[in-house]
Formats: structure tokens, sequence, C-alpha cells
């Protein structure tokens, strides 16, 4: 298993998110193989061969097809194409961060940034959320199909505001529970912005956060560096050579 | 309890209380407004997509309004960290110039009409005004954002934004159905508010 330094994944999340968002494919697939690779070393190789086989997928089509004027009903199939080959890298880098950062590693980590509390402590909560968030989502909906409750369904379609009231309240309530046990929890354990945080976990930088971020910078170098010059990576590198 | 005198001073639990509010409704209001706006990758939806995002969001915006203590402080590190994500993403440090500058409008509007209806109702509309700013790069950056564009979708929607980009009214179009969604989205959340939330002492 290799651990990773907290500053060094948040530096992986940031550098991938500005890549993979505006950057050609070759440069998204860059940045989608370190957490790939890591997440191998978790041993998590079911979850990222399934991953990778669909962005692959979506990718080469979103590649073949995006040139093409392909009317109304393909721009749909493209754009849904697009989103998952330039959203599912930043997902797994997400993924990543999210399974392998425990709150208390992060703010150790923040702290060393002497990023103030202030700022910290909703960052934490907001990374820990978006897991919670999605799994609340998925029982309610699980609940609410046993009441035949769905999107699509005659119900939903005759009335789209009970889709708020079925589906978005119950969350509401639920993640608005959990926050309040959250923060008495926090208050319990002597969380306060005004003073400063001990952590048992020693934070800090090894050859493995070295590797990665060389390797980001590499990747973020070369592309500014095609960006700028317009010309692609393979011509560049031909051009050196020749 | 009228009588029972305090220092003024709020205390630090409710610090922490309000700042993990602030999280939890940053991560709802970055997951619903992401959903709501991906409307907006069909071309024909692209200046409606702001009023969806405003309409999706004012249910767990009036809610996050009437749990917090500190509005400014609070209003601006939620637009702050929702700006802070869209520049994580690839929008220019203009989007989050605007998310500071509205979180900072919010959290007066709650400071100075207070935290009843009026006051989160204008405050939901002022925030309306970050979601719609999204696509103000389009408008004061044109080429640059059809290239960061071009790069992700289908020339056949680069093309519909290039031919909205011409006009200046698409723009205003944007804004007007970001504050539409916000205001009936409001008058939604405040029955909403009624019937659920403060019935079970949430609110």
């Amino acid at each position: 298993m290799i651990t990773l330094d907290p500053r060094t994944k948040l530096f992986l999340a940031i550098v991938a998110n500005s890549v993979i968002i505006s950057a050609p494919l070759v440069y998204s697939a860059l940045m989608f193989a370190v957490p790939a690779i890591l997440l191998l070393f978790e041993k998590k190789w079911k979850f990222v061969l399934a991953f990778f086989s669909l962005y692959l997928a979506a990718a080469l089509g979103f590649e073949h097809l995006k040139t093409m004027d392909v009317g109304r009903v393909g721009t749909l199939a493209v754009s849904t194409m697009m989103l998952i080959s330039h959203m599912m890298p930043i997902g797994i880098v997400l993924y990543y961060v999210m399974q392998t950062t425990k709150a208390n590693e992060f703010m150790a980590g923040m702290s060393k940034m002497h990023i103030p509390n202030k700022v910290t402590i909703p960052l934490t909560v907001m990374i820990r959320f978006f897991p919670t968030v999605f799994d609340e989502s998925h029982a309610i909906s699980n609940a609410m199909k046993m009441r035949g409750i769905r999107l699509f369904s005659l119900q939903t379609l005759k009335n789209p505001f009970t889709i708020l009231e079925y589906r978005l309240i119950p969350l509401l309530v639920s993640l608005t529970k959990i926050g309040d046990e959250l923060s008495v929890a926090a208050s319990t354990r002597g969380l306060v912005p005004e003073t400063k945080r001990t952590c048992v976990v020693p934070i800090g930088f090894h050859v493995q956060d070295a590797v990665v971020f060389v390797y980001c910078i590499a990747v973020l170098t070369c592309f500014f560096i095609t960006s700028k010059s317009k010309q692609s990576i393979i011509d560049i590198v031909s051009n050196l050579f020749s | 309890m009228s009588n029972v005198k305090t220092t003024g001073k709020k205390s630090s639990n409710t610090l922490v209380r309000d700042l993990v509010n602030v999280g939890i409704f940053a991560a709802l209001y970055i997951v619903l407004g992401f959903i709501s706006s991906s409307i907006g990758y069909i071309p024909a939806f692209i200046v409606v997509s702001t009023c969806s995002i405003s309409l999706v969001t004012s249910i767990p915006v009036f809610l996050f309004f009437s749990k917090i203590d500190r509005p400014i402080p609070c209003c601006m590190l939620f637009c702050g960290i929702f700006g802070g994500a869209m520049l994580v993403m690839g929008q220019g440090i203009l989007m989050f110039a605007i998310s500071l500058a509205v979180g900072l409008v919010v959290g007066s509007c709650l400071k100075f009409i207070g935290k009843g209806f009026a006051g989160c109702y204008s405050a939901n509309i002022v925030l309306s005004l970050m979601s719609s700013s999204m696509m103000l790069p389009l408008w004061t950056s044109t080429e640059e954002y059809l290239e960061y564009t071009r790069t992700m979708c289908d020339a056949g929607y680069v093309a519909k934004l290039k031919e909205l980009s011409q006009s200046s009214w698409p723009l205003v179009a944007i804004y007007a159905f970001g504050i539409l969604g916000a205001v009936v989205g409001g008058l939604v959340a405040r029955r909403v508010m009624k019937k659920h939330f403060e019935r079970i002492g949430l609110a």
C-alpha cells in the first residue's frame, strides 16, 4: 500500500481537475493513470477495471464524434460521452482522495499549510459529505421506488414538484440531522476554530509524494506548452528529436 | 428568558455548528447545482439551465439561511467554496471574485433585512446571480471560452454557443431566467419550509 501526504493528494486533485476539464484526451488519460495505479495498490482492481473500460469507450466515442454535426439526438449522446470522458477521471481522483484521506489527516495537512480552521472545517465536512449525500440519496431513492415514486413515472411527470417533495426533502432532513450530530460530536471532541489541533498520525513528504509531484508538474508543463504552441505533444517531441 | 443577561458574544460552539452547516450545504449545493445544470448540455436549453439551478437549489438554500447564526462570514465561505470549486474546474478568477462578492451581498441581506421570509427571499435572488455567472466568460472572453468548450463539446454545441455570444440579449436572458427560478423557487421553498421543516423543528 502506498500512502500519500494529504497535501500531495490535494495537489493531485487540483492539477487533475484543472488539466482534465480543458485538456485533450491524452492529458486526461495521463492524469487518470495516477489514481488508477494508486487504487490498484489499495486492491481496488475491479473498480479500476470497470471504470477504465467505461472511460475508454466514452473517450474514444467522443473523440470520434465531436467534430461531426450529429443532429439534436446525436448531440445528447455526444454530450453524455463528453460528460463521462471528462468527469470520470475527475471522479476517480476524487474517489481516491475521499477513500484514502481521513478527516484528521486532512485537517492536519491543512494546518501545516497554515490554512485557518474557519476554512478547513467546512472543507473537511464538505469532502466527507459528498459520499454521504450520494449514499443517502440512493437509500431514499430505493425507499421511494417501493412506493412507486420514480424519476420518470406517470405521477412525477404529472406533477414534477413531487420529486422535490419525495426525494429532496427527505434528503435534506436526513443531512441536516447528520450535520447536527456531527457538530455536537465536533464540539464534544473540543474542535474549536481558535485552538490548534494535534494529530497522532505522522504527516510528512516521502519519496512517493515527490514522484507524484514531479509527474503532475511534468504533465502540467506539457499541457501549458502545447496549449501555447497549439501543437500536440507528439509533434513537439518529434521536433525536439529531429 | 428576556431577563437573561448575555455578554453579546456568540459561543464558539455555534461557530463550529455554522462551519459544519456551511460544509454540508456547500456539498449539497454543488451536487444539486451540477445535476440541475446538466440540462444545459442540450443546446436548446443553454439559456434556461440557470432557471433550473435556482429552482432546485432554493429549498436547501432557505434551510441553510435558517440554520446559520453568522450570516456574512458563513455566506462568504459558502460562496467562496463554490467559487473555489469552479476555479479548480477551469473557470477563471472572475467567477471566484463574483462568488465572494455575491456571498458578501447575500450575507448583508440576511444581516440587515433579517432571517424572515423577506431576507431569505432577497438573499436567494442575489445568490442566483452566482450560478448564472458561470456563463459570463462567454461574453467577457469569448474566444478563450469557445476554445475551452471546443475541447469538451461537439461542433454543434460550440456553434450554438458562438451564435449566442454574438448578441448580449442571451446574457440578459440567462440572468433573467436565473432570477425567475429564484423567485419561483423562493415561493416553493417558503411553502416547503412551513409544511415540513418548521413542523419538525429543523428550521
